[in-house]
């Protein structure tokens, strides 16, 4: 029995000190972690809307977005979209005009299947900007649908519908405070 | 939450997302373990008893403990010594209550701990249900029902690979091919077959 | 001589994923790509080194009996200290790897050096020993994955090798992965048995 509780002791303060050791690398890295995220997001922005000169976060209903302002004018949103995807959450941002007309699509993270699902962000060779995504430019958010007017990638159908009724939810979910 | 989600991660874990043959968790004892049919189910009912209880107790104490006390970052640490300690204990408790099982299941269970199925479920369950730090609806019992599909999904892998191998001992492999390597060759096709379920739509 | 043979088993005669056949779940995972393959051979390296130092200068002090679960601990502090830098410093690469950097605690191959060696020798060799077990984890990952991005992607580390040879996919699925290891082992089996033949004739 004594022997039990000098063997507990010793993984006890081994793991007090592991515990301190991970509290003192959480620390130096989180700014670091946070930065990063940052910037991602600060990127994606300006490239979905890159006529806005400043961006006025704000949150309706869980739903995370920003007001795309040029010279203090509304000129659209970007959102944050979260869709479930084949591995994993996707985590997309989205920037739409105020009539919910689609500017843009970038994706932040996403843990779909390397050379299937990790389609939805492939960069044909001679292009700028993921095939996929692009055609989701100039419709409406609120309708959008695989088959009616988004071709899903081949072998990738599940993360193909993830991603647009992720957007087709969000947007119109979206729109509808908006326009209240 | 309706009843088709709860059946669709089910599915997914056991077919579709194979933990063997899609995502390489718990590889190891897959190809060690599977040279007969007795050991490998036993093994693999094992490995579903530790996963469903260890993705049980992983979420307990991730969404109760380290979650409200913003300690996310010790994940790794203590779902390893939850499943280190969980695993120990079973082992006492069926070595004294029930002999026989013991016999069957005993030693199995002290090479699951380091069984990258266990941890890697635990760790995909905090990934798939908890969004920024939140549990999403129903997430408990996802995690449970990951856990059980992971189980069940590994056992599956094993009996079919076991299966074949039996089988495989009157064949006559080019010598450089035997034991191992025609094993991950066989686990290839199979990979390939499984492939197939991907389509499913659910 | 000795500590550069410490160095070197690693490499070939001991090498975890041909010949001792450890730590195959990461290997086969994130072999997608050179990058990856590359990113995981060195995380599981310096965790490799780390605990390996730590392990073998607290050797004296852990009794025997629940020396496993202070391995454990020690192990899974590595792990969690790269995967905090990683995310810090190199967010795309945690991103491609994912939960298999977690899943390094248990990579058979960094408690099976614990166990195995660093109990029982001093820090110096037992860090020797670990870096040459980390650098042929990582090469031979870097060889598999090096095969399956060639194949199923037609590119190496990124750059596209050839526009007329359009990459069957299955070589970067899951499939893929299997086969590649499986026909690299016996290729090694092949060659190292014919080495044989020669010195018994």
């Amino acid at each position: 029995m004594k022997q039990t509780v000098k063997f507990g002791l010793i993984l006890g303060f081994i793991c007090l000190i592991a515990t301190f050791i991970l509290a003192f690398t959480h620390e130096i890295t989180k700014p670091k972690i946070e930065e990063q995220i940052r910037r991602e997001e600060e990127a994606a922005l300006k490239a979905i809307l890159p006529e806005a000169d400043y961006f006025r976060p704000g949150e309706a209903d869980g739903i995370e977005y920003f007001e795309g302002l040029r010279q203090s004018e509304l000129i659209g949103y970007c959102l944050k979209v979260t869709g479930s995807g084949y591995g994993g959450y996707i985590h997309m941002m989205v920037g739409i005009d105020p009539s919910g007309v689609i500017k843009g699509v970038r994706i932040l993270e996403h843990h779909e299947t390397p050379g299937l699902g990790s389609k939805i962000d492939e960069i044909r060779k001679g292009d700028s900007s993921p095939y996929f995504l692009r055609q989701f430019v100039g419709k409406r958010g609120d309708s959008l649908a695989i088959r009616k007017n988004i071709d899903a990638i081949t072998g990738a159908t599940i993360s193909s519908k993830a991603v647009t009724d992720a957007i087709q939810k969000t947007v119109s979910e979206f729109l509808q405070k908006v326009k209240r | 939450m309706d009843i088709s989600a709860f059946a669709a991660i089910l599915i997914s874990t056991v077919f579709i997302n194979n933990f063997i043959l899609s995502r390489f968790l718990g590889l190891c004892p897959f190809i060690g373990v599977s040279k007969e049919t007795g050991p490998a189910v036993s093994m693999g009912l094992a490995v579903t008893f530790v996963t469903t209880t260890a993705s049980i107790l992983t979420w307990f104490i991730y969404d109760l403990i380290l979650i409200p006390l913003h300690l996310e970052y010790l994940r790794t640490l203590s779902f390893i010594l939850t499943i280190a300690f969980f695993v120990q204990f079973a082992e006492i408790v069926i070595q004294k209550k029930m002999p026989s099982l013991y016999k069957a299941f005993g030693i199995y269970l002290t090479l699951i701990t380091t069984n990258c199925a266990v941890l890697g479920v635990t760790v995909l369950n905090t990934d798939m249900f908890f969004l920024k730090y939140k549990a999403v609806a129903g997430s408990f019992l996802m995690s449970a029902l990951q856990g059980l599909g992971a189980g069940a999904g590994f056992t599956l892998a094993m009996l079919l690979m076991s299966g074949i191998r039996e089988r495989l001992e009157y064949a006559e492999v080019p010598r450089c091919f035997r034991d191992v390597p025609i094993t991950f060759i066989i686990a290839s096709l199979m990979s390939m077959a499984f492939l197939g379920f991907s389509g499913f739509k659910i | 001589m000795k500590t550069s043979s410490e160095l070197i088993k690693g490499l070939w005669n001991e090498n975890p994923t041909f010949k001792m056949m450890l730590g195959l779940c990461p290997t086969l995972a994130v072999s997608t790509s050179v990058v990856n393959g590359l990113g995981m051979g060195v995380a599981a390296t310096f965790v490799l080194a780390g605990s390996s130092v730590i392990v073998s200068m607290v050797r004296h002090i852990i009794p025997e009996k629940v020396r496993i679960p202070c391995y454990i601990v020690i192990i899974a502090t590595f792990v969690t200290i790269i995967e905090l830098l990683m995310k810090a410093y190199m967010p795309l690469l945690s991103r491609a790897l994912g939960m298999y950097v977690p899943l390094i605690v248990v990579n058979c191959i960094v408690l099976g050096r614990a166990e195995a060696f660093a109990s029982k020798a001093a820090p110096v060799v037992s860090a020797i020993d670990a870096l040459g077990m980390g650098m042929g984890f990582t090469w031979a990952l870097c060889l598999i994955s090096a095969i399956r991005e060639a194949l199923g992607n037609g590119t190496i580390l990124g750059f596209g090798i050839s526009d007329y040879f359009s990459p069957p996919l299955f070589m970067i699925l899951a499939p893929g992965a299997l086969l590649t290891i499986g026909v690299l082992i016996a290729a090694i089996n092949h060659f190292s048995a014919r080495k044989d033949d020669k010195r018994w004739t």
